[in-house]
């Protein structure tokens, strides 16, 4: 499947500058996180790598991650100032510099880590080009998981005693074009990839009958 | 979806269309949005150029925060309104258009990424020039981000166009094999001629790497811009006028990913090597963020 999907993938996005891979790119990964964690976190950490090591500060990387853990969209204004935003809101913010390869194999790499109310959530993605992000890495409800993922995909952590529905109910979505299942100890995610972004009626169909599902456009 | 410059223009010939309009057909089936929502996404897109254009355009101009960049749009409307000049005034509109929105992207104002942020000038800056050249209707002008929009899709997916893995040559060199294309279609050429266009507008820019001064989408992105919209301009006139890339446009993007590959990583967005190493580059970088980057 193609990387690039829509021409609006390429005009686009509306964005506040300066960078569509170090700003709207940044925001995204970060948005996913805002996304999975679904509360409001106590710390969060970011490890940058590489390229995002070396001009987070030129690129405003720092306030475009932070305004996509906040929920912000990208052409927020607002988003300029989400650094302040999330320390007022009582949220610990932490940046690192690593100094060795992305462990993803992508110069524009940054990990987040998000701790609080009991949950601990790590995002690790990278930026590709003109917005468009993929995410290879993820702790996610105590689950280790390694994909080769670009958007749009699901999360669905398991429930081994609705599996066999929650299996049955995959094989009628005919949006699902790979199901990928991870497992540690009693924990276990699906990772749902999916063709294309569901539309609105598809989406609001997927929590119904999934409540749990977390839906990750691109 | 077609996946080939080459694939396009077949599909161009053989439904005797042009791109635009197998490219809207192709966003329809990829995305299942209605036409109707793609022409309204379009327009909005549109707005929002328009919009930067105009802001670094008029009154006192737009500055980024580091005080680098700015005020040059307006220099150039001055310039340009006030003299005769060597490019020619109407050329120069889309020199002015493309340093305008890239004012504004460093400025961190709001702009339309096409295909990305860095490069965000160029297909504007051809746009809104032929808009007046050519007296582009409203429908003509969206049509130009269609077209602009399929071909950057084709180099996205068979290369890069992120500074980061490929360069400049995959920010500005995409946006101006892209606006080229578009440029030729605008202007009646054929499918054939647009891929002749993308073929000499990406040939020309190749190798071109990504060295910002501090890391900062500023020095050398805004005028880079600039000459990202006038060599569109110019291969798509060497289209038209029936000049031919003997490398047909599909092997220069790939080429272009090859070189890509092979630039080291000091001039793919990390702000260390080329412009961004040089003494006075260095300074800058010292006196925004008071320390080296290493």
């Amino acid at each position: 499947m193609e990387q690039y999907q829509s021409i609006f993938d390429i005009i686009g996005p509306i964005m506040i500058g300066p960078s569509s891979s170090h700003t709207a790119g940044a925001l995204a990964i970060g948005h996913v996180a805002y996304q999975l964690f679904n509360g409001q976190p106590e710390k969060v950490t970011i490890h940058y790598y590489e390229s995002f090591a070396a001009t987070h500060r030129g690129h405003g990387t720092d306030f475009a991650i932070v305004a996509g853990i906040l929920g912000l969209g990208y052409s927020d204004f607002k988003i300029v100032s989400s650094v302040k935003l999330a320390q007022e809101r009582g949220i610990h913010v932490n940046f690192i510099e690593e100094s060795q390869a992305s462990p993803i194999g992508h110069p524009n790499t940054a990990f987040i880590e998000m701790t609080g109310s009991q949950k601990k959530l790590m995002v690790g993605g990278c930026s590709v080009g003109g917005g468009k992000i993929e995410i290879r890495q993820l702790l996610y409800h105590n689950c280790q998981i390694k994909i080769n993922g670009f958007l749009p995909f699901a999360l669905c952590p398991l429930d081994p005693q609705y599996l066999k529905v929650q299996q049955q109910v995959w094989k009628k979505i005919g949006l699902i074009r790979q199901i990928k299942i991870f497992h540690q100890q009693s924990a276990a995610v699906a990772v749902l990839f999916l063709s294309r972004n569901p539309t609105a009626a598809e989406s609001q169909h997927l929590q119904q009958i999934l409540p749990q599902i977390t839906i990750l456009q691109g | 979806m077609y996946k080939t410059i080459k694939d396009l223009v077949t599909s161009c010939q053989q439904q005797q269309k042009p791109i635009w309009q197998i490219v809207l057909a192709a966003e329809q089936e990829q995305t299942e949005a209605s036409e109707t929502e793609i022409w309204q996404q379009l327009a909005k897109r549109y707005e929002v150029m328009q919009a930067a254009i105009r802001r670094a355009t008029t009154g006192d101009g737009v500055y980024s925060p580091t005080g680098l960049t700015g005020g040059e749009a307006l220099k150039i409307k001055k310039y340009r309104a006030s003299q005769p000049t060597l490019a020619g005034g109407a050329l120069l509109q889309a020199v002015e258009n493309a340093v305008a929105t890239n004012e504004v992207n460093a400025a961190m104002g709001k702009i339309c990424a096409t295909p990305t942020a860095g490069s965000s000038g160029t297909v504007p800056g051809v746009l809104f020039y032929l808009k007046d050249r050519l007296q582009l209707k409203q429908d003509q002008r969206l049509k130009f981000l269609l077209t602009s929009g399929a071909i950057g899709l084709i180099i996205a997916n068979n290369a890069m166009i992120a500074g980061a893995t490929g360069g400049c040559q995959a920010e500005v060199g995409s946006a101006s094999a892209m606006a080229a294309a578009a440029a030729v279609e605008a202007a009646g050429g054929t499918a054939e001629q647009s891929s002749q266009a993308v073929a000499i507008a990406m040939s020309n820019l190749l190798g071109l790497v990504c060295d910002p001064i501090a890391g900062l989408v500023e020095i050398p992105c805004v005028k880079r811009n600039a000459i990202g919209a006038v060599n569109a301009i110019i291969a798509a006139d060497l289209a038209l006028a029936g000049c031919i890339s003997k490398i047909p446009a599909d092997e220069v993007i790939g080429a272009m990913a090859d070189i890509g590959r092979k630039l080291p990583r000091e001039v793919r967005e990390t702000g260390l090597g080329g412009l961004a190493g040089t003494p006075t580059g260095q300074q800058i970088q010292i006196k925004i963020f008071g320390k080296k980057l290493d």
